[in-house]
């Protein structure tokens, strides 16, 4: 007979950007079966629809049904009307009795990847990525650390959705990669900054994964790059948003990583 | 905290390039007949670099010195312009705000109205940066601030990066080098500096894929090590921190040479206190 450990991420206020669908949507999903019963979730997107959608799924499972409460803030992180209501929501969402704040930094967008560095001669454009990949990311983790400083009986975890694009160049790919290594600079320099805040860096595979892979095929410009995601997938090579979320639960729970430290997928 | 490598000794006296009195220097490296465009050339690192690289410019060749300041650029010329008469070399200053989409196009457009002549060498030199906030991870809590740091320290190199390279498209018999004036903080973490070392990790990848896409075009980040300028001022006078600084013309002459000598893989980072 097995014993099995009844392992939990505690009772939790856990935030999580772009939960409406993609990786940000499987995040919700395993993070509600992991939460002690009265955790709340406040899942953020730009999409109302999908998360009211994602909200009703979550309050008719099994968490749901024992006291997980979903709250969701349809807001652009880009403006700080946004930002603002994900923090007041989350300060209004928590209580006493709530032993752990979980804040997944999942939202991000790909950029134009048909186009080359050369082609960047537009500013503004490359302020706009930015500022949705990294400035808001930068901004609403500063935020939740400042309204939920550290205290006694209350662990903090931040969680930075990265990518193998944070440390390797890709032709093609400038935005994508530049922001993926600015991100990662900003969680690894939190990391060094606050020792009591345990910083994840996880690399859930993207790069390969089933739902770019499909997406980059016909948008990548590079013929290399486009070569190697056809290739990879016909060999099976790639994961699903569910088997790559099911390591980062284990990571999660394991909680033996270096915080700060690249977690990649693929070493685990 | 701050981890600078010092030697106990004193630095190994760089080789100063001798002054080229106008004889025929055949036998000695040069950066050819070139455009080479300084950002941040005003004052620093920059300025030192536009006094080092004016001796290695042939005739012909065209300097263009861009920052804030009209008056430190015009004084910088002038200090420069016995030399640069003797070697027909053409020195603009180019006076505008690149944290800003129009300082970028006007940049842009000075250096192709220089393009009618003939050149073998694009040398653009992408130093002009900002230290940003170092007090602490949450007072970042400001979209603007965060936004309009990373706007004049990436999107910014991006933008003059790309748009000169549309100005001089890579052809045969033309030499393309592109210098990302870098930091060990963009692969180090220092704690405080968030704005700082995302700026500088964010270019340092940034120009890794130019260097990736452009076989064409030599790519260095170099990395110039801690140096006398107002931006070190600023950061001893605020960290209360206080260690040893390299004079800007040393390592000015060590980037110099690096480039001479072109034995680094494009898209590297290099570091002064390691070469």
């Amino acid at each position: 007979m097995s014993s099995t450990e009844c392992r939990d991420l505690g009772r939790a206020l856990c935030i999580i950007t772009g939960a409406s669908r993609g990786f940000g949507q499987t995040i919700a999903r395993n993070m509600s079966r992991l939460v002690k019963p009265g955790s709340v979730l406040v899942l953020v997107a730009r999409s109302g629809d999908d998360l009211r959608a994602l909200q009703a799924e979550l309050a008719e499972s099994e968490a749901g049904r024992v006291g997980l409460v979903v709250e969701c803030v349809v807001a652009d992180l880009g403006q700080p009307d946004g930002l603002e209501a994900v923090v007041r929501r989350s300060q209004e969402s928590f209580s006493e009795d709530l032993d752990h704040i979980i804040l997944v930094n999942n939202a991000a967008s790909l950029g134009d990847v048909s186009r080359y560095v050369k082609s960047f001669t537009n500013m503004a454009e490359v302020d706009s990525y930015l500022s949705l990949n990294v400035t808001s990311s930068l901004c609403l983790t500063a935020s939740i650390l400042q309204a939920f400083p550290q205290c006694p009986g209350l662990r903090r975890t931040v969680i930075n959705i990265t990518s193998l694009c944070a440390l390797q160049p890709f032709r093609s790919w400038v935005l994508y990669c530049t922001g993926k290594a600015a991100r990662e600079m900003i969680f690894r320099v939190l990391a060094e900054e606050e020792p009591d805040l345990r910083v994840l860096n996880y690399s859930p595979g993207e790069e390969r994964s089933l739902h770019s892979s499909l997406a980059s095929q016909s948008k990548t410009a590079d013929p290399t790059i486009r070569k190697s995601f056809s290739d990879m997938f016909a060999q099976g090579q790639l994961l699903t948003c569910e088997e790559s979320c099911a390591k980062l639960m284990k990571v999660l729970l394991d909680d033996n990583y270096t915080s700060g430290a690249h977690i990649d997928i693929y070493d685990l | 905290m701050l981890d600078y490598k010092s030697s106990s000794e004193s630095p190994t006296p760089c080789n100063k390039p001798t002054k080229m009195s106008g004889k025929n220097t055949t036998n000695r490296k040069t950066l050819g007949r070139g455009i080479c465009i300084i950002t941040g050339a005003s004052k620093g690192f920059g300025r030192a670099l536009a006094h080092e690289v004016f001796h290695l410019l042939e005739p012909g060749s065209v300097l263009l010195l861009v920052a804030r300041s009209g008056t430190l650029l015009q004084e910088l010329k002038e200090e420069m312009q016995s030399f640069t008469d003797k070697q027909q070399l053409v020195v603009h200053c180019v006076a505008t705000d690149l944290s800003t989409k129009e300082g970028v196009n006007e940049t842009v457009k000075v250096a192709r109205q220089e393009a009618v002549n003939e050149i073998d060498h694009v040398f653009l030199i992408n130093n002009a940066g900002s230290l940003g906030d170092i007090s602490g991870f949450e007072s970042l809590t400001d979209l603007e601030k965060v936004n309009s740091y990373l706007s004049f320290n990436v999107s910014s190199p991006l933008a003059l990066t790309a748009g000169i390279l549309q100005v001089f498209p890579c052809r045969s018999g033309l030499r393309w080098s592109v210098v990302n004036v870098s930091s060990v903080f963009a692969l180090q973490a220092l704690p405080s500096w968030a704005l700082y070392c995302t700026a500088k990790a964010a270019r340092k990848m940034m120009f890794s894929v130019l260097a990736e896409e452009e076989p064409n075009v030599k790519v260095l980040s170099y990395s110039p090590g801690p140096l006398d300028t107002d931006m070190q001022e600023e950061i001893q006078r605020l960290t209360g921190l206080s260690y040893r600084l390299f004079p800007c013309q040393e390592s000015a002459a060590k980037l110099m040479e690096l480039l001479l000598d072109n034995n680094f893989a494009s898209g590297t980072q290099v570091d002064f206190l390691e070469v």
